[in-house]
Order: C-alpha cells, then sequence, then structure tokens
C-alpha cells in the first residue's frame, strides 16, 4: 500500500472555537456546523466565504462545547456530528500536505506564545517541534511564534536561543537552512511577569501588530511552574484573549497533586477559560505507538476478539528511565513517581487500552469512553502498591547517586522514584484482570511498553512440550513505545528440526526497518491537534477528576503513613516487591523474564 | 531464549512397539488403539532416550490395560523424569539435548544393541532414490538419529556392485551445512553401510536372496525392515508381494513406504489399497506425502493449538477464505510422459494442498497421536462437498517468448501428446460443510510453469464489522482484511498483514507484516521433508503418513470431477510460459467475493 506519508494530519477532525470565553455560553454557534459539507473542492471556497478563516472544519464546534453539560452534545452527536463528520475527512486527505490552503486562510493568523519561554521544555521541545511543523508546512501560512517570560531578552536573543536546538529531523535535508531563517524570522519576544495583566495587554498590542488586522487565532502555551497556571491564565485570557478568532491555552502537568487540588486548578482555570480552551497535554498521548493502540484494535479483525478478559489474562504498561534526578529533584520530591509518571501518562494509556469502541473516532466519543474506563476502576489500594526508592551504587569503580543524595532533595525524603501497582476495571470485560503498571527512575533500562499476556490455551495438546512453567507458553503482544519502536507478538513455534521442540519466537514488526522516516515527536503532534483544535489526545477536565479519584486515596495513605519505600540500588532493575507484587496476582513481569530486553 | 540450539533429533516421539510382523497381528484396528495409548504416554517433553529402557518394560506388562491406566502409567513416569540427571528438561522449552543424548536415541528396540534396521530402497537406481532418499538417509546417519544397527541396501533391476552403489550414493550426498566437522569421514562410515542387491521386482526368489543378505547383516539381532518402494505404481504390488512373503523381518517389523500415485481415482486407488493389504496391514503401509514433512505444514498444528491467540479466530466466524497455493516456475521438460497420465490435480491438489487443508480445518484432536489427528483430517475430508466442474478451472502452459528466450508448451514436450488436454494449472474452489467452515471457500491454486516457484497457506480474514477506520481504507475494503500467511517454501515464513498507522502527524494507515523469517530466526537450516518422514517411518510415528480411509475419501472429493473433465474433454485455458496463470483463476475467486493473496500489489 502506499507508503507516501502525509506530513500533516490527514485525521484532524478539528474544531474550530471561534469564540472567547464570554461568547462559549450561548449557542449561536451549534449554526455554524451544518453551513459546511465540503465533499467537493469547490465546495470549500464557498464554505470560506461564509466563514472565512477555517475550511471545513468547523462543524465540530458542536463537540468542543464540552463544559456544557455533555448530556446536550452527545445527543446530537450521533444524529449530524458524525455523518457529516465522515465526510469532510476525505477530501483533506487527498488534498495532500497544505491544509491550510490559500483561499482559506489569508485572512487568518495564528500566533503562538510561549510562557516561559527561555524554561528547559520550551527550548528543548515546543521550539524544535514547532519549527518541524513549519517545515513539514503543517502550520498555516501565517503565523508568529512569541515567547514571553520575565527574562530581559530581545527578539534576537531569543532566536539566537532557539536556533541552537532546532535540527532539521532528518539532518540531511534540503533547504534546512533557508527554513530556519524564515522559521525564525516569525520568532519575537516578550518580557513580562506572569501576573500583570498589564504586560499581557502589551502582548497582546504586539500580537495585534503582528496580525495586522487578521483574524487572530491564539494559542498560549504555559510552560511554568503550576503555582503560577492560574495567573497566567488569568492574565491572558483578560488582556491578550483573540477578538475574533480563538484563544486556546496548553498546560502541562501537573494537574494538581490531588483530587482536592486539582479540583481548585480546574475550578479557577474555569474562571477565565471554558472547557474547551484548555488543553492539557499528556504527551504520552502523542506517541506514535500510543496513536497506534487505536488502530492496532479496532482496524483489524485479529485483534477484538482477543480483547477481554477472555484471552487477556494481565495488561503491563511499564515505563522506565535509567537516570535520577541528576541534581533536579526539587520539583520530583514533592510529586514522586506516581503522580508523574502513573496517574497521567500510565493511566491515559490504560484508558485507551481499555476502552470500549467509541462510537466514532471523534474526541468527545473517544473522551467519553476514557471516562467511563476510569470510573469503572478501583481506587488503587495500598496493597497492591509497591514504591521504591534507588540508593546509591557502585559499578566498575564507578559510583551512582542515591536520590537523597542530590541537593534539591530532603536527605530524609519518602518520595518513591519507583512504583508498581495492580489496578482492576470492574466492568464486564475486564473484571478480574490486573493491569500492573510499573514506573521508575534509575533503573537498568530507558523504556516505556505495553505488554500484553494472553492466557494459556486451554486444554493445550503440546503442553509436554512446555515442562512445567506455562507461564512461558503463553502468547504476548508488545507495543513498544519508546525507545526502538516496534510490536511484536510472541507465538509458539516448532523450532525447526526433526524433533518437535517449540519455542517462542516473535511475529515482528520493527517500525525502523519497515518505515525508514523518521518518527515525529509527540509535541509535534500535540501541538499541530491544538492548532487544528482536535481534543482527541488531550485530557479533558472530568478525565482527569476521574484519574485523581483512583490515585488520590491512595497518596494520602503513602504519605499519611510514612510509607518507607523499598531501596534499590541505582541502575538495578528496581525493588523485587515488584515481583511479589505481580506473584500476588499470579502474573510475571514481561520485561524481567529474560528473554528479552 | 535457549532455544536456537539445536536438537538434531526426535525430543518427542512415540515408543513404538508394533514389533509384529504382518502375521502377528490378529486384528490391526487392536492394535493401533493400543499403539495410540502407548503413544501418548510416551509423547512428552521427556525424550523417550531418557524413558525407554523403563517405559518399555512396563509397556509389554500393561500393555491391554494400559487404555485404562493412562493417568497411572503417566504418573509412574513423572519420577523417573525427575531422577534423570537431566534437570534441565523441567525448563521445558528450554530442553536440548545434545548430539550425544542423540546418539542414543532411537530407542525402538528392546534393547538397542539387540535391534537393527535394515532399510531397502526399492529402485535404488530411480531419480528419487538419488536425490532424494540415498541424501536423507545420510543426513539422518549424519545427525546421529538413526539406530545404532543399521543398513541401507538398494534393490533395482540393473546389475550393480556395492561399491559402484556407494559411488552412485555418494556423489549426491552433502552435510547439510557444508563446513560442518567430520563430514567426510561420516560418508565413509555410511557408505560402508550401504549395500546393492540385483533383482527383478516381481521375483520372491530374489527378494528371498536379499532377506539372506539382510540377515547376514543383521548378525542374529532383533530385525526391522523398513522398504521404500521407489518404484513406478504398477508394480508396487508385485514388490510388495514379494518383500512381504521373502523378505519379512522374523522377529521385528516390517513396513513399506509408497510415494504417491496412489492410484488415478477412487476405483483404481481402493484396488491399489486392496491389493497391498492381502500382503501388509494398514499399520504397515506408510503412505508418503512429502508436503506433510514441510516444517512450516508441521508447524501448522503448533501455531493453532499451541497459541491462544489463533483458535479463537479459527473458525467461519473470522475468516473469510483460506487459500492453499502451490507453483512450480518450470514445466514438464522433457519428462511429461508420467505428468500427462496425472495433471496437475491429481499431482498436487488432491494430495498435498488437500492434505493441507485438512490438516489446517480439522477440529481439536484428542491427542498428538497419529490416530487422533488422522481421524480428525478424514472427518474434514468426509465433510467436504465432492468438486463441482464450475468450481474448477484448468490450464495448461504455452510456449512463450521473452527477451530472445522461447520457453515450449506443454505440447511441445515430446514426452506429451500433441493433443493432450492435461491441465498443468488447477484452480478450485472446495467447500467444507461442517458448523465450523460452512461457506468458507478454501481456494486450491496449482501450476507449472508459472512466474515463481512458491507454496504458501494464505487465510484471509474478514472485514472489521464497523471499522471506525472505514474512511481510511478508501473503496477498496478488501485491502483493509488481515491476511496470515505460512509460506511453506522457498524461504520459510511466517508473517501476518495488520493495518497499523503509518508513523507521521496524520492518521494514514497501511498494511504491515507481523513477521518471524525463518532465515533470521533460526540459524539452523531446515531438514528436508524426507528426513523427517523416513525417520518417522523408522519410528513408527504415522502421523504425517495417510491412512487407507483419508486416501479413499480424498479420491471420492475428485473424482467425479477428473472423471467429468476427461468424459467432456474440457479444455485447459491457455497461459503463458512463465505467466501467472490463466486468468480464469481470478474469475473464479471474484465468484466468491474474494481475491487471491498472491497475485496482489503487496504479498
Amino acid at each position: 500500500m502506499a507508503r507516501h506519508l502525509n506530513p500533516c494530519s490527514s485525521s484532524s477532525y478539528s474544531s474550530s472555537t471561534t469564540f472567547t470565553p464570554s461568547s462559549f455560553k450561548n449557542g449561536t454557534h451549534l449554526s455554524s456546523r451544518f453551513i459546511i459539507v465540503p465533499r467537493k473542492p469547490h465546495s470549500s471556497s464557498w464554505v470560506s466565504l461564509i466563514h472565512p478563516r477555517i475550511r471545513a472544519r468547523n462543524h465540530f464546534q458542536l463537540k468542543s462545547s464540552n463544559g456544557h453539560p455533555l448530556n446536550a452534545v452527545s445527543l446530537q452527536d450521533g444524529t449530524a456530528g458524525s455523518p457529516l463528520a465522515k465526510k469532510h475527512i476525505e477530501p483533506r486527505g487527498k488534498k495532500g500536505s497544505l491544509p491550510f490552503s490559500e483561499l482559506d486562510n489569508v485572512e487568518s493568523h495564528l500566533s503562538i506564545t510561549i510562557v516561559g519561554a527561555s524554561g528547559d521544555l520550551a527550548k528543548k521541545k515546543i521550539f524544535p517541534a514547532l519549527f518541524a511543523l513549519y517545515y513539514e508546512d503543517c502550520l498555516p501560512k501565517n503565523f508568529i511564534v512569541f515567547g514571553y517570560a520575565r527574562t530581559k531578552m530581545t527578539d534576537e536573543e531569543l532566536r539566537n536561543m532557539i536556533s541552537r536546538t532546532l535540527t532539521c529531523r532528518i539532518d540531511k535535508r534540503e533547504n534546512c537552512e533557508d527554513k530556519m531563517d524564515h522559521f525564525l524570522k516569525r520568532c519575537f519576544y516578550h518580557s513580562g511577569l506572569y501576573d500583570s495583566e498589564e504586560h499581557f495587554v502589551e502582548l497582546n498590542s504586539k500580537l495585534k501588530e503582528r496580525e495586522a488586522g487578521k483574524l487572530s487565532n491564539r494559542l498560549f502555551y504555559l510552560s511554568i511552574p503550576p503555582n503560577i497556571f492560574v495567573d497566567v491564565a488569568r492574565c491572558a485570557s483578560l488582556g491578550a484573549s483573540s477578538e475574533n478568532g480563538w484563544t486556546r491555552v496548553i498546560v502541562e502537568k501537573p494537574f494538581g497533586r490531588d483530587s482536592k487540588s486539582s479540583g481548585e486548578l480546574t475550578r479557577c482555570l474555569k474562571q477565565y477559560l471554558a472547557e474547551d480552551q484548555i488543553f492539557r497535554i499528556d504527551h504520552y498521548l502523542g506517541k506514535e505507538l500510543v496513536e497506534n493502540l487505536s488502530v492496532l484494535r479496532f482496524a483489524n479483525l485479529i485483534f477484538e476478539p482477543l480483547w477481554s478478559r477472555n484471552c487477556i489474562r494481565n495488561v503491563q504498561l511499564i515505563f522506565s528511565e535509567d537516570f535520577g534526578t541528576e541534581g533536579r529533584g526539587g520539583y520530583f520530591d514533592s510529586y514522586g513517581i506516581i503522580r508523574d509518571i502513573m496517574q497521567n501518562h500510565l493511566l491515559q494509556i490504560l484508558a485507551l487500552f481499555a476502552m470500549e469502541s467509541p462510537v466514532s473516532l471523534d474526541a468527545e466519543d473517544i473522551r467519553n469512553e476514557k471516562v467511563k474506563v476510569l470510573r469503572s476502576m478501583r481506587p488503587l489500594q495500598l496493597e497492591d502498591v509497591v514504591v521504591g526508592q534507588y540508593k546509591g551504587h557502585s559499578k566498575g569503580g564507578k559510583s551512582y547517586p542515591a536520590y537523597t543524595d542530590d541537593p534539591t532533595v530532603p536527605n530524609d525524603s519518602l518520595t518513591p522514584t519507583f512504583a508498581a501497582a495492580a489496578l482492576f476495571i470492574n466492568n464486564a470485560r475486564w473484571d478480574g484482570v490486573p493491569f500492573l503498571m510499573k514506573a521508575g527512575k534509575a533503573i537498568h533500562t530507558k523504556r516505556a511498553e505495553i505488554r500484553v499476556q494472553f492466557r494459556h490455551v486451554p486444554g493445550n495438546l503440546y503442553k509436554r512440550n512446555f515442562g512445567t512453567d506455562l507461564d512461558k507458553a503463553t502468547n504476548e503482544l508488545v507495543l513498544r513505545v519508546q525507545p526502538d519502536e516496534a510490536i511484536y507478538l510472541k507465538i509458539n513455534n516448532k523450532v525447526p528440526g526433526l524433533g518437535m521442540r517449540l519455542d517462542r519466537s516473535d511475529l515482528n514488526l520493527l517500525y525502523r526497518a519497515r518505515y525508514p522516516r523518521e518518527i515525529p515527536d509527540a509535541y509535534e503532534r500535540l501541538l499541530l491537534d491544538a492548532i487544528e483544535g482536535e481534543r482527541r489526545l488531550f485530557i479533558r477536565s472530568d478525565e482527569l477528576d476521574a484519574a485523581w479519584a483512583l490515585f488520590t486515596p491512595l497518596l494520602n495513605e503513602l504519605e499519611e503513613k510514612k510509607i518507607v519505600p523499598e531501596l534499590y540500588p541505582h541502575g538495578s532493575r528496581g525493588p523485587v516487591g515488584a515481583h511479589y507484587l505481580a506473584a500476588k496476582h499470579n502474573v510475571r513481569w514481561g520485561d524481567l523474564s529474560g528473554e528479552d530486553s | 531464549m535457549a532455544a536456537l540450539s539445536s536438537t538434531h533429533c526426535r525430543s518427542y516421539s512415540p515408543l513404538q512397539s508394533s514389533s509384529f510382523g504382518p502375521s502377528s497381528s490378529s486384528s490391526s484396528s487392536s492394535s493401533s488403539s493400543n499403539l495410540g495409548h502407548f503413544q501418548r504416554v510416551s509423547v512428552s517433553s521427556v525424550p523417550k532416550r531418557f524413558l525407554a529402557a523403563k517405559v518399555y518394560s512396563l509397556q509389554s506388562q500393561t500393555k491391554s490395560v494400559a487404555r485404562m491406566q493412562d493417568g497411572a502409567v503417566a504418573s509412574t513416569i513423572t519420577p523417573i523424569e525427575n531422577e534423570t540427571p537431566f534437570k534441565k528438561l523441567k525448563d521445558g522449552l528450554l530442553s536440548v539435548p545434545s548430539p550425544d543424548e542423540c546418539k542414543d536415541a532411537v530407542g525402538f528396540g528392546i534393547n538397542e544393541n539387540d535391534s537393527t534396521v535394515s532399510i531397502t530402497v526399492v529402485g535404488a537406481s530411480g531419480d528419487l532414490a538419488k536425490k532424494k532418499i540415498f541424501p536423507a538417509l545420510f543426513a539422518l546417519y549424519y545427525e546421529d538419529c538413526l539406530p545404532k544397527h543399521f543398513t541401507v541396501c538398494g534393490y533395482a533391476r540393473s546389475k550393480m556392485t556395492d561399491a559402484e552403489l556407494r559411488n552412485m550414493v555418494s556423489k549426491t550426498l552433502t552435510c547439510r551445512i557444508d563446513k560442518r566437522e567430520n563430514c567426510s569421514e561420516k560418508m565413509e562410515q555410511f557408505l560402508r553401510r550401504c549395500f546393492y542387491h540385483s533383482g527383478q521386482y516381481d521375483s520372491q526368489e530374489n527378494f528371498a536372496e536379499l532377506d539372506k543378505k539382510l540377515k547376514e547383516h543383521e548378525g542374529g539381532r532383533v530385525s526391522n525392515r523398513l522398504f521404500y518402494l521407489s518404484i513406478p505404481p504398477n508394480i508396487f504390488i508385485d514388490a510388495v508381494r514379494c518383500a512381504s512373503s521373502s523378505a519379512s523381518s522374523g522377529n521385528g517389523w516390517t513396513r513399506v513406504i509408497v510415494e504417491k500415485p496412489f492410484g488415478r481415482d477412487s476405483e483404481s486407488s481402493a484396488a491399489l489399497t486392496k491389493g497391498l493389504k492381502q500382503y501388509l496391514k494398514e499399520d504397515q503401509i506408510f503412505r508418503i506425502d512429502h508436503y506433510l514433512g514441510k516444517e512450516l505444514v508441521e508447524n501448522l498444528s503448533v501455531l493453532r493449538f499451541s497459541n491462544l491467540i489463533f483458535e479463537p479466530l479459527w473458525s467461519r466466524q473470522y475468516i473469510r477464505n483460506v487459500q492453499l497455493i502451490f507453483s512450480e516456475d518450470f514445466g514438464t521438460e522433457g519428462r511429461g510422459g508420467y505428468f500427462d497420465n496425472y495433471g496437475i490435480i491429481r499431482d498436487i491438489m488432491q494430495n498435498h494442498l488437500l492434505q493441507i487443508l485438512a490438516l489446517f480445518a480439522m477440529e481439536t484432536p484428542v491427542s498428538l497421536d497419529a490416530e487422533d489427528i488422522r481421524n480428525e483430517k478424514v472427518k474434514v475430508l468426509r465433510s467436504m462437498r465432492p468438486l463441482q466442474l464450475e468450481n474448477v478451472v484448468t490450464g495448461q502452459y504455452k510456449s512463450h517468448t521473452k527477451g530472445g528466450v522461447t520457453y515450449p508448451a506443454y505440447t511441445d514436450d515430446k514426452t506429451v501428446p500433441k493433443d493432450s488436454l492435461t491441465p498443468t494449472f488447477a484452480a478450485a474452489a472446495l467447500f467444507i460443510d461442517n458448523a465450523r467452515w460452512d461457506g468458507v471457500p478454501f481456494l486450491m491454486k496449482a501450476g507449472k510453469a508459472l512466474h515463481t516457484k512458491r507454496a504458501e497457506i494464505r487465510v484471509q480474514f474478514r472485514h472489521v464489522p464497523g471499522n471506525l477506520y472505514n474512511r481510511n481504507f478508501g473503496t477498496d475494503l478488501d485491502r483493509a482484511t488481515n491476511e496470515l500467511v505460512i509460506r511453506v517454501q522457498p524461504d520459510e515464513a511466517i508473517y501476518l498483514k495488520i493495518n497499523n498507522k503509518v508513523p507521521g502527524l496524520g492518521m494514514r494507515l497501511d498494511r504491515s507484516n507481523l513477521n518471524l523469517h525463518y532465515a533470521a530466526r533460526y540459524s539452523k537450516e531446515i531438514p528436508d521433508a524426507y528426513e523427517r518422514l523416513l525417520l518417522d517411518a523408522v519410528e513408527g510415528e504415522r502421523r504425517l503418513f495417510i491412512r487407507s480411509d483419508e486416501l479413499d475419501a480424498a479420491w471420492s472429493l475428485f473424482t467425479p470431477l477428473l472423471k467429468e473433465l476427461e468424459e467432456k474433454k474440457i479444455i485447459p485455458e491457455y497461459y503463458p510460459h512463465g505467466s501467472r496463470g490463466p486468468v480464469g483463476a481470478h474469475y473464479l475467486a471474484a465468484r466468491y467475493k474474494v481475491r487471491w493473496g498472491d497475485v496482489g500489489v503487496d504479498q
């Protein structure tokens, strides 16, 4: 099949959200979704006459009103929303790589403001991702990037700073230098305080200058500490919202540290922003193989029949880093690995994995299903959790520090740097199937993967060939999210030869071998989605609430009881407690079975 | 996993008794049920050589009651297993007997040192013998899979000395992997065990002389004798008669391997079986179908029955059609005489492809024992509708000139009549009318002089119902179904076509393969089908041989069609030598709303 890639989204059923917070509560925009039926190319110009900014995107805005009671929305989903949705996708896909065609976009202008532009994330991820999108022609014709931070800096200094981290994904591609220059010319800087409305008003006027009267769409990326989220949201919303286009705000974790603080944060954000303006990013959801999870499951006949307690014995979500906090434990210490990785990244993947088939691929349909999974889950029990913390370790003359050796970490810190947990979904599909999560820092390897372990073959004719350990003979589907993306399915196979000996072999799909192109970074996908108003990969408030509800009692208990984490050597495989946890549920960690790494 | 290291010989394999000559067993059915039982006891992860001595003694005593004692017998075995010094066996999957262990592997006698196997290749000067049988025997010897005492005897009409035979044999011997050690030494040793006896195929006297020679070599040990009939079918019965009456083993077993063709229709096949059974019991007849000895055909059952993920999909609910494809990239090339009398349907479909089909479609057998498996296969064959003429397309290759080279037509072959209507290509749709497979077309395709050489099994799955990603597939939903491909030859592989997201910012799907490429995964060379089958025959493992009732059922599916083709003188569709075969095959598939998986754009 065709292997030529369309660099930009051909899937996004983007929405418009052409309203400011104030306009949000009224229903006038409902009408616009019936306008657009761009099945033929010419219709898009017709659309653009009526609604000049975005072509073919607006009819989804109904979906965006999930700040509104969902019931109102979902009633209409089935009737009008989805059939239209299906139709409008095709022309976009076929049109190729320029989602913003000239006709539609001459008059609109996108301003992306990175609040906290001098921070690490901005430098390492956000600016490079924006450049990659620009390089791939995925950004609209008229766009600017604004850095905003407290530091005094000139535009030139910002550009200098950015340019150091820009790379063309595949080095030898053409025009790279040119493109970089073009991109940098669109980058500007504005210095200001995060809680000063005035400064944001100044920013606003700078933005207006650049927008030069075009329809203005504004995206704010809050790459700042959580304690100033609300201040910035307030100032940006009041001082620098778009007047005639949309205004969206991307927020990074942490979204609170428990149900209460998260609820509070959401409440405050909503004072200034409507639900559909808030884009809570979880960059794991932007990973290629996490995206592919739904494709694998819903576009292949062979997997769905297996996707339940009938065939699946347990599911494992594994994350590990091979380094510790390395002098930057200050933030981490007040959160810990459970909040940092499990409650968001791993739980999100779990929900995506376990959800029922959604009505459509629309953001609201998918997120509705994910919430249902989260709400069907038992809150975590202390006895289903193992926590650990890495200690110093010397290997080959080199000594690796303990977590508490980090000067930014209190010496008596009990913060877990490792955790393993067993979760359960009490619904018809998954009753009794343990979902094991494991996340750790300073582990021997760096990886993120999803492992689906299937049950034994009932009445296996070949069981004599397996010896006593039937666990070694079950099938396993592995999605390796990073590094070195791959999908493989462990099957029992006859070892070629005259005897009848079986072993486990892999049915393999190694991305590197199959897809020569580099895989885009998760941030590229998510930024593009936010620009296009595709909310599928962002976390809705009710999802977040449900996620915290699962973890908060446990987190409170851990802290109240001052549970001491099991210490494990830096660079080891983590505390052995994780094995006992798995054993308690009669399963084994797939990543520690010794047969693959 | 450690599984890469090799075990050359069986790590399971039924303990075989069957020490009776044609006269010694009063009823073959009772003997075979006993056999079945003992096999079940002994098929275990414990290579039988560790058990052999103890179990054998057990076996002879409990034979009559064994069936009821399954559990008990089995459990008495367990401690034995634990006593063995080979603790690593308990790792099951990892059991890796060393070549040394293999040496005494083939314990098919009560006391190894006292038993011997004489393998007589009847028709030793023929092509098959030279190209396949002797090399396979040598490979088994090289791998230490043959018993300690064995002799190989060539039998044919030509006058030849032992040395001449050895010369002839040695020309075709190769060590599977050339650079392995001791190869020439091993060859010498092997050749010293090869002898020749010249005689007529229908002369009892000559076979009696052979018997005498064999006895000499057996030197008073328990004598087991295997005859491989590598001769034209019209002298099968003569040879069997003579071998059975004059050269049967007196105190061990006597088995006869027969090669296709097993008749050319129901009647002739039945007559052949009847003829054979005058002299042989069912359990002495080993009808070889070398496709059943292919590694991936063997693996078909493993794949299905030892993996949870396949069995739930293995029915009409998920499988839309199954394709069994065989092609050769050469024609008859001057040797069409035999072929013209049979045609591709008899030569490939009725046996090889149909056998694979039966293995593919059978219900789960009670055990892996030969009788249990063959019982299930017969059930499949008997549930099938006889082939209808309208479900068959036949073809014959015509000459074709490409790049200045002219490839001959089938009828250009001097050994073929000019007006021959014999199909060199056939495609057929078959149906199994049982609960599992009702309505699922099993498409077969076999042809000579096609553009490629291959044998494969393709399982095409149904569409995803209510596919959320429909719009990503365009209009051709057939391109979006899953497909499991088992490539039997060349270049063995298993792959599963799945729909996958093309990495990138968009949402574009394509079909990618989940792959298992044998050459990459398993470093060892895969043994030839004949090695496996010969070893099975020596060990009395009948799983891969065709039982009489299977053969009958197979013929009854094809005989009406074959008759009709011949009576109506159906003219085959001509296709150019080296092409993809007649287009009729596409229309046949289209009739059942499916597509051939092997001639698509992406395979």
